[in-house]
């Protein structure tokens, strides 16, 4: 079902020979990489895939802009050639927003990593969208600063890619997600004609009614509707405390209800409340150090995390504890509280294995399925997202339940990025297991559709098996979708294959449309 | 580092610290070696390189804390604060 509205057509030896030759008069020599590494470098995301299939996601060449400039004239060659583009950042995603489906060209924005203006007086910083956070806020510091998007790929993630993916952030209660930190940015369409977009003439402005919203339409896009390649960020002061309690509990259910009260109490230097359910420290207590020592008693976790000014996170904790204390939570111990939550920021840096059902450790990748939901409906998404899964684990030893978390997105507890994390053997990932996979992966879409929810709060929803619910979650917003793509991109070079946008180009597909609609 | 390489390439005795784990020198846990014989196979490991991971973890996560904000207060104290408002 995945593969509807979408083909494999790959690009000519030919063509890419041309491609080439254009590339030549606008870009040097050490720009434009065709090596096999240099291809199959950038193939892939984390996301575990069937790595046996790993040369049909490659690249036929890759290149290295150096500014908005360069960045236009490389997209308008592959217009007038009807070269597939595909805009690559960190390449960190989990929806396969980087992959290349149909070969083309790699945009690499690597080296557009400027810091281009630091404006102290109205706190802004304008970055080639090549940076990476952490960088930046190396430099922020000094000044005093900070830009608070904090993504579990915090080290390794860049700036452009979080526009593209209209990305989550950890302590967004506090501060917002990259929608809400990015003022405005240029962008370079998929014709190679320059937009600047924000809010009306963009800028350093944070709000304006004047015409259309089009910043959003441009954000969480995943490279289909262009290149972001200058991004103007809003920053805030660096953080004088941080205070993140661990609590433990006997339970999911009075975890939960804590998680929601802490969400709940309104305490401006709340960042982020995050629930861990009974799946998740068991797993834990396996193979995590911090956990192993615990009694058998801590089931389930919730952890909170509060910045700002010492004087504020000292009121507001004390405020938290006291809710602790009437939920009957369990601090965990200032150690495990505080290492725990500064490992939060590089999840992607943790080393992974799993198990087979007879306890035999194996080499597994961490895959990670999420979606927005609201918090009366998380323990009912959590209960059938295990049994999705467990249902998997019945079948093969390929994939391993490693538990749930649920984090609060909002400053108000209205609703989680819900995540389920399951480790893959990839190199036991065959055609099968993949199959089994992708279903899988639409059921758990599903199911946070049946409650009310969307099918991803932070990675998007355009990897097979989801991306088939997507015209079922915007209804008719989906042909607005549509239509967009085709008046934007109007020869479909950019990220072709994506999201199911190749409708777009297919006449009548109400039909289609209608089937993908009424899908079990 | 010891002197001889044998010394240098046993850690210390280990003891159980779960169904699943063992622990060798202090806050070094590692998978129970039964359970690593057929998919992955454990390695051996010089001392000073498990010590020098352990401590780069650490070091990490001081970093993390630093670079987030400039101080951390701690539960403990808050919760004595509480108990306490003296």
């Amino acid at each position: 079902m995945t593969t509807t509205g979408t083909s494999t057509e790959r690009v000519s030896a030919d063509l890419v020979a041309r491609v080439i030759e254009r590339l030549r008069g606008v870009l040097r020599p050490d720009q434009i990489l065709t090596s096999k590494t240099d291809r199959y470098n950038r193939a892939r995301v984390p996301a575990p895939f069937p790595v046996h299939r790993w040369r049909e996601r490659v690249p036929d060449l890759a290149v290295l802009p150096e500014s908005t400039e360069e960045v236009a004239a490389v997209v308008a060659i592959a217009n007038e050639l009807k070269c597939p583009v595909v805009p690559r950042d960190g390449g960190t995603g989990l929806t396969d927003g980087a992959v290349p489906l149909r070969g083309g060209i790699v945009v690499d924005v690597k080296r557009m990593n400027q810091v281009h203006e630091l404006d102290l007086e109205n706190r802004t910083v304008t970055v080639g969208t090549g940076i990476n956070m952490l960088k930046l806020n190396e430099q922020l510091a000094t000044h005093g600063l900070i830009y608070p998007d904090d993504p579990a790929s915090y080290p390794c993630s860049l700036v452009g890619g979080r526009i593209g993916t209209s990305g989550w952030s950890l302590i967004g209660a506090r501060y917002g997600h990259t929608r809400d930190l990015v003022l405005s940015f240029d962008l370079v369409l998929p014709t190679g004609e320059i937009l600047h977009v924000g809010d009306g003439a963009g800028g350093k402005i944070s709000k304006s009614s004047s015409g259309y919203q089009l910043k959003h339409l441009f954000m969480g896009h995943q490279g289909t509707l262009g290149i972001a390649t200058k991004a103007t960020l809003k920053l805030y002061p660096k953080p004088e405390a941080e205070l993140s309690p661990f609590w433990a509990f006997d339970d999911y259910d009075a975890a939960y209800r804590f998680t929601g009260a802490l969400a709940r109490a309104g305490v401006a230097t709340f960042a982020g409340a995050v629930l861990f359910d009974e799946y998740k420290v068991a797993y834990l207590r396996r193979d995590d150090e911090a956990y192993i020592p615990q009694p058998a008693d801590v089931r389930a976790l919730t952890c909170a995390v509060l910045y700002g000014w010492e004087d504020e996170v000292r009121v507001g904790g004390k405020r938290l504890f006291r809710i602790a204390k009437e939920h009957g939570a369990r601090y965990l111990g200032d150690e495990i509280s505080e290492g725990d939550w500064a490992a939060r920021h590089d999840r992607y840096a943790t080393p992974l294995h799993g198990r087979t059902k007879t306890g035999q450790v194996v080499p597994m990748s961490w895959h990670c399925e999420d979606a927005a939901v609201n918090y009366t409906n998380v323990p009912a998404v959590t209960k059938a997202w295990h049994d999705i899964v467990a249902d998997l684990r019945r079948r093969t030893d390929v994939f391993d339940d490693w538990g749930m978390f649920a984090y609060t997105s909002a400053d108000t507890g209205v609703d989680y990025l819900t995540e389920i994390d399951v480790g893959i053997w990839e190199q036991r990932l065959d055609d099968d297991a993949w199959s089994m996979w992708v279903k899988a992966k639409r059921d758990i879409a599903a199911a946070a559709l049946a409650h009310g929810g969307s099918i991803s709060a932070c990675h998007g929803s355009c990897r097979e098996g989801e991306v088939d619910l997507v015209p079922r979650e915007l209804g008719r917003g989906f042909d607005v979708m549509l239509g967009v793509k085709r008046m934007l991109d109007p020869n479909n070079i950019m990220n072709p294959g994506k999201y199911l946008l190749d409708f777009a180009y297919q006449g009548d597909v109400s039909a289609q449309l209608a089937e993908l609609r009424n899908l079990p | 580092m010891s002197y001889r390489y044998e010394d240098e390439n046993t850690p210390p005795e280990p003891q159980r610290a779960s169904e699943v784990a063992i622990t060798t020198h202090e806050h070094v846990y590692e998978v129970d070696p039964r359970l690593m014989e057929l998919h992955v196979l454990q390695q051996t490991f010089p001392n000073w390189d498990t010590l020098r991971i352990m401590h780069a973890r650490h070091d990490h996560l001081e970093w993390m804390h630093h670079h987030f904000a400039h101080t951390t207060v701690t539960g403990s104290e808050l919760i004595a604060e509480i108990e306490d408002p003296r």
